[in-house]
């Protein structure tokens, strides 16, 4: 201080001139560089799987199948089984079904109760290439919303007025098509709960964090 | 007498000496230099703001003519960004329609499809990440927000003993977010579904803070939206790409709606969770919803902000 107050007043001037100018090259240096960095550096991330943001149904049901001219070897039965000879079900100790081994990817697991582990309740054992409902009616194979229905009314209700179930298209009728899914669009007959899957990436944080610690944000 | 020089000739310019020429000039350059480079930031703004922009009226004073030239503008700056040529258009409301949403909880599984769907429909930023809908994970039996986790992450969903709820906006009939603008740069439609004019907000952000339901979202930095993933299918008051700065949040997929088609995400839900419709139509599936269903009334309806985004259970 003793030094700075013996100067006389033109070095004390020229100092500060020094000082400025230093720090005004400092100042453009850094604003030219970019050193605050106000467009930030962020970190990666990876855009979502496609698969995510498909329309496309958990699986294919019959009628899907026969309009998009899929395979449908699967209910040609008559390519292994006999006409008119019919069909005997064997079934274990406790009263269940024994799925033979050519429909072995067959799980039988509709309903909580055993009840329903026979063929023929939705099958017809006369015509295997129909289905019969509880009430005796006959039904073609891409028919499963009316089969489905003759044991789930309050479903087949809200199905019916588009509450149930997948829908796409329009809303507003006059404008366009509605497109409706049916029953075995999404549930597996022999099978029905709807399956689990994998859940698509959740929010990112902001500042992700690595073993429970804030990381400071990558120039990557 | 042979001829002297002056003992210390002046200088050629006044008082100025050839070393204080020097130091003044480099002290002015670099000031100069200095001035310029503080004002670079400025360069980046010239890419989204024309005087176009600048002196444009808002949403509703513009006339047929000069709506055209705005979408003209944006198609614009879209393809100069992008280089892809959209299709900007402003979607009118339809006289006698109320949009509403019913959400099944029974049947939402969480799979957060409807998020990417909706991310890849309406143009929000990839990063930083902007969602409009955020999934809540919850215990059953309770409908506490505070124990409703949105990070979860699960090898596959649904985990036993946990409900999912999808928050979005709730297009309120009566919503605060309106009410807190301070230049009505969002304000509500005909037909129920409250807009924001992105060239008109100003970026405050009152509406975010204002939101009971965590609906909102504001651009922090400029958007990135990879060319590959944009939807060129555009409106006004709907996806058109933001600029930095501005709030943003669900509508519904007005430019899908508002030409009667179904929102994306409820496109994509997987169980068929999602309705939409109009709720004036007594034939709608909302309607059939409301009138039938067990519906939790709306959520945090104690707040009076009258949702028009429903939440029901099917037994």
């Amino acid at each position: 201080m003793q030094f700075i107050c013996e100067m006389s007043a033109t070095v004390k001037t020229n100092w500060v001139l020094r000082v400025l100018t230093a720090l005004f090259l400092g100042l453009a240096m850094a604003f030219l560089c970019n050193g605050w960095g106000y467009s930030a550096k962020l970190f990666p991330i990876p855009l979502v799987d496609t698969n995510f943001i498909s329309t496309a149904t958990v699986r294919m049901s019959a009628a899907d199948l026969i309009r998009s001219g899929g395979d449908t070897s699967d209910f040609e039965c008559y390519a292994c089984h006999e006409r008119n000879k019919p069909f005997k079900l064997k079934f274990d100790a406790e009263g269940d079904v024994l799925v033979p081994k050519e429909h072995a990817n067959i799980v039988m697991g509709h309903g909580r109760h055993h009840r329903n582990n026979n063929c023929f309740n939705c099958h017809d054992e006369t015509n295997l290439e129909l289905l019969q409902t509880r009430d005796g009616r006959h039904l073609k194979i891409s028919d499963s919303p009316a089969l489905c229905g003759s044991c789930h009314g309050p479903t087949y209700r809200d199905w019916e007025a588009g509450v149930h179930g997948r829908t796409s298209g329009y809303w507003k009728r006059d404008l366009g098509p509605i497109d409706r899914k049916v029953c075995t669009s999404c549930h597996n007959p022999h099978s029905p709960p709807f399956p689990s899957r994998q859940p698509a990436p959740g929010p990112h944080p902001l500042h992700p964090a690595v073993d429970g610690k804030l990381i400071a944000r990558s120039e990557s | 007498m042979s001829d002297q020089k002056p003992p210390s000739a002046p200088p050629p310019f006044g008082e100025v000496s050839r070393r204080s020429f020097l130091r003044n000039s480099a002290i002015l350059a670099s000031g100069a230099a200095a001035l310029a480079a503080s004002l670079a930031p400025l360069r980046e703004l010239s890419n989204y703001t024309s005087v176009e922009l600048f002196l444009q009226k808002h949403y509703k004073e513009l006339t047929p003519a000069e709506m055209q030239k705005v979408l003209d503008r944006i198609a614009r700056e879209v393809e100069q960004q992008y280089h892809i040529r959209p299709r900007v258009r402003d979607y009118k409301p339809m006289d006698g329609v109320e949009f509403v949403y019913c959400l099944n909880l029974t049947r939402c599984i969480g799979c957060r499809k409807c998020v990417h769907a909706c991310v890849a429909e309406n143009n929000q930023s990839r990063n930083p990440e902007i969602q409009y809908i955020r999934v809540l994970k919850m215990p059953h039996g309770s409908l506490d927000m505070e124990r409703a986790d949105h990070n979860y992450a699960p090898a596959s969903v649904p985990e036993k003993g946990f409900f999912y709820m999808p928050v979005q906006c709730q297009q309120c009939k009566n919503p605060p977010c309106v009410k807190v603008c301070p230049v009505k740069a969002t304000w509500q439609e005909p037909d129920g579904i409250t807009v924001i004019d992105y060239d008109w907000c100003i970026g405050c952000r009152y509406c975010e803070a204002a939101c009971p339901y965590f609906a909102r979202r504001f651009n922090w930095t400029k958007p990135s939206i990879p060319k590959e993933r944009l939807n060129p299918e555009m409106s006004y008051l709907g996806n058109r790409p933001r600029r930095q700065g501005v709030m943003e949040k669900c509508h519904f997929c007005i430019q899908r709606t508002r030409q009667g088609k179904y929102p994306a995400c409820l496109e994509v839900c997987p169980a068929g969770a999602r309705k939409f419709g109009n709720a004036l139509d007594p034939e709608s599936e909302v309607a059939y919803i409301l009138k039938n269903k067990r519906v939790f009334i709306q959520l945090k309806e104690e707040l009076g902000t009258s949702p028009r985004f429903f939440y029901y259970f099917d037994v």
